[in-house]
């Protein structure tokens, strides 16, 4: 009997360890926000002047509060994406976020200059987001006559690697008496099945080609005069780390964007969905493997990662945790 | 001996062979299929589904609906007057291919196909074109329902299969 019990227990154990291991890839969160061109052609920018240049950004608050077709939109998006299983991350919710966010920041000024924060708006959203896909629409109506149409654009972005990953638009029917609001329904519902698949297939691309990321690498700039040029038998660091880049990427796919003494960025980096131990990886994960060769033998360098807050981007500073 | 066995043998192929094929066509007769340009209720599509038959009554509304299902899965269509154009909802024509024994089933008469489709009643029209009969009618296809079970049953791919 107990060795009956003792076989089941074994039995259950190796089942279920494998499913306790294997987990799920992480899932990226979508945020849907209206496109610039549309904030502008509609007066929902602000223009700050920003180290002597003109910057124009978007004006969620304004937007969201002032245009009911837009709130309409979002909502209709964020049911025809949950409907697939995929939910997006609230705007609304988020610019009361941002407002937090912002008051905290006024507050940060630096100690020696008194300078402030320098950060847009866009910037500041995607940072206190942390969605990975930014989803961008926009519309405008036509006229001609007494008949109206609307033209509508959606643009997913990755928002680590600004690649497009799935877009849709068109024009749809013009019309002599559907309200501007059906119109716009319409153009959403019509051409979602167009953007979803080309997001169906940038994740398949990512299930067979691994999860595309971006790696940034800094050093510390504390006097003890590590830059990637030092050299170890013979070989610059920036050269040995690009050489683990292409050991442990898929299929070695990746490129070194920008790299100088003191800089290294890597974009395009395919990572695995999951790690040896069948987790699923993101970037932070892929960062802390280079950091723990770094750590290792000739290298010895001491390392900090700073993760962008999503899946897709990690910072490893050397020199010191 | 040896003669009369590869004569049976050759007889044995062919009849499988045209028993295949006439499974086919009986599941799905030759069809055309495009989008009306008409803007359809949520979570479906409108499309125009043309059968092509040697007996014009023998399109029933089981044959147009399966027809529909089958070129809204596997075809996609457009309509050129709107530019409106949907892609295949299996992702491509192989599709059928790769999972020929559950669609086999599915596209057989009174098979599941037929109940994500509506015929449109008062639509149908019927010309002759050449030896062949052109029916001709509007089908409301139930396309989100669709997605959700064939994705349920692990036979097209969902947004979250990997996650």
């Amino acid at each position: 009997m107990i060795l009956r019990t003792l076989k089941m227990v074994l039995l259950l154990a190796t089942t279920l360890l494998p499913v306790s291991m294997s987990g799920q890839a992480k899932k990226p969160t979508i945020m849907a926000v209206p496109d610039l061109a549309w904030c502008k052609a509609n007066g929902y920018v602000t223009t700050t002047n920003y180290q002597g240049r003109t910057l124009t950004t978007p004006d969620y608050e304004k937007a969201l509060m002032e245009n009911f077709d837009l709130v309409s939109v979002l909502t209709k998006l964020n049911e025809l994406m949950a409907d697939r299983g995929f939910p997006m991350r609230d705007l609304s919710s988020m610019v009361g976020d941002l407002n937090r966010a912002e008051i905290e920041d006024e507050m940060t000024v630096s100690t020696t200059s008194g300078a402030e924060i320098g950060e847009t708006a866009l910037e500041r959203l995607q940072r206190r987001a942390k969605a990975d896909i930014m989803v961008n629409v926009g519309w405008r109506i036509n006229s001609t006559g007494p008949k109206k149409s609307v033209t509508y654009l959606l643009k997913g972005v990755d928002a680590y690697t600004n690649d497009a990953i799935a877009s849709a638009e068109g024009t749809g029917n013009p019309s002599f008496s559907a309200e501007v609001p059906v119109l716009i329904e319409e153009a959403v519902i019509g051409k979602m099945d167009q953007f979803l698949s080309q997001l169906q297939r940038h994740f398949d691309d990512m299930a067979a080609n691994g999860r595309s990321v971006s790696i940034q690498l800094q050093v510390f700039d504390n006097g003890s005069g590590l830059s990637f040029e030092e050299e170890y038998g013979g070989e610059e660091l920036a050269e040995i780390i690009d050489g683990w880049m292409n050991d442990n990427t898929v299929e070695h796919r990746y490129s070194l964007e920008d790299s100088s003494e003191n800089f290294m960025k890597f974009s395009g980096v395919r990572i695995p969905l999951y790690n040896e131990k069948g987790r699923p990886m993101d970037a932070r994960m892929f960062a802390r493997k280079l950091q723990k060769f770094l750590q290792g033998t000739p290298y010895n360098i001491t390392s900090k990662i700073k993760a962008g807050g999503g899946l897709g981007r990690a910072t490893l500073v050397l020199g010191e945790k | 001996m040896k003669r009369i066995a590869i004569l049976m043998m050759a007889l044995l192929s062919i009849m499988a062979f045209s028993q295949a094929k006439t499974q086919s066509k009986d599941n799905v007769p030759e069809y055309q299929i495009s989008g009306t340009g008409e803007t359809a209720a949520q979570g479906t599509y409108m499309v125009k589904v043309s059968v092509l038959v040697k007996k014009a009554k023998d399109v029933s509304d089981d044959v147009i609906s399966r027809c529909a299902v089958h070129g809204v899965l596997f075809k996609g269509f457009s309509n050129q007057n709107t530019r409106q154009t949907q892609k295949p909802l299996a992702g491509s024509p192989s599709a059928e291919a790769s999972h020929a024994d559950y669609f086999e089933s599915f596209f057989r008469p009174g098979g599941a196909a037929a109940s994500y489709a509506d015929v449109i009643g008062t639509s149908r029209t019927t010309t002759k074109s050449g030896k062949l009969y052109k029916v001709t009618t509007v089908v409301s296809v139930n396309k989100d329902q669709l997605r959700k079970d064939l994705e349920d049953a692990g036979v097209i791919k969902g947004l979250n299969s990997i996650f």
